[in-house]
């Protein structure tokens, strides 16, 4: 997502990317970022939250305009009501990358210690 | 809502060793290189806005996004995009993705692509409108990056017709 917002923004458009996962920019470089601790496939919020939508959204809007230098991450405070364990965001069956590189996964865990 | 001064752990909601596998593939460097940068030329209620997500979303009328191929080649990713109607709705839908759970968008595709809270902003004046097209990828492209001028080129150019100003990405 970060090449398509630096595509973007090469082309003239001004990007913000609301990501679960900020360290990507370290990768990339995205231009303009909020940060929220929400699982994977729900970032903007819970289902049938309007409020909490609106709130995670309002403060995406406004790092288009205030954002002051290329690079800059907002991270949001609200804090998602389920554990992780609990938050059921997985696919029902392991994805195929998973699959292929499951032994060096399980490694990475390891090597981490 | 308050912006936090604890920097969100994206690694928290994965299982332990792939938070790790996936760390070590970002590495702990800051990023270095230049990176592009438009500022937004109006305030934000007089911009048109739009919205992209990589959450393979796609209308009913639409060919979905192949996750055949990907099942027999791991690594292989759909590199095409679609446009959606700013109007739509989850009945109007189909969703593919094979690394997240996907029942959320079909009961709420705002969770991802929130196009009906974008019209409230457009009707409280917050922003100046919503664009009538928003947009979606599939967002697994393993170390490939021609996804971009297959399918974000195409986006920007009916960007750049529908006087976009601004995007907001969201990705899954």
């Amino acid at each position: 997502m970060g090449l398509a917002a630096r595509y973007l923004e090469e082309a003239g458009l001004s990007t913000v990317v609301l990501t679960p996962t900020p360290e990507f920019h370290r990768l990339v470089g995205i231009p303009r970022s909020t940060a929220i601790a929400y699982p994977y496939g729900r970032p903007v919020g819970q289902v049938g939250d309007k409020e909490g939508q609106r709130q995670v959204l309002f403060e995406t809007l406004s790092m288009l305009e205030n954002a002051k230098k290329p690079g800059e991450i907002r991270h949001l405070s609200p804090v998602w009501p389920e554990e992780p364990k609990d938050a059921k965001w997985q696919p029902p069956e392991m994805s195929p990358v998973i699959k292929l590189y499951l032994d060096d996964i399980r490694a990475a865990r390891r090597r981490k210690g | 809502m308050a912006v936090s001064d604890n920097p969100v752990d994206g690694f928290r909601f994965l299982p332990p060793s792939l938070g790790a596998w996936i760390a070590e593939r970002i590495g702990a460097e800051e990023f270095k290189g230049q990176i592009p940068w438009t500022p937004l030329a109006k305030p934000l209620n007089q911009s048109r806005l739009t919205l992209v997500t990589s959450a393979g979303i796609s209308m009913k009328t639409d060919p979905p996004f192949d996750m055949e191929r990907e099942k027999k080649e791991g690594t292989w990713g759909d590199r095409s995009y679609r446009a959606i109607p700013r109007e739509a709705t989850e009945a109007d839908i189909d969703i593919r993705h094979l690394h997240i759970n996907t029942d959320y968008v079909l009961q709420d595709i705002n969770v991802m692509l929130p196009v009906a809270r974008m019209s409230e902003f457009e009707q409280e004046g917050i922003i100046g409108s919503l664009a009538p097209t928003v947009y979606s990828f599939y967002g697994f492209q393993w170390q490939s990056t021609d996804f971009v001028q297959e399918a974000i080129e195409p986006m920007s150019r009916k960007m750049k017709e529908e006087g976009v100003d601004a995007v907001i990405l969201t990705p899954a």
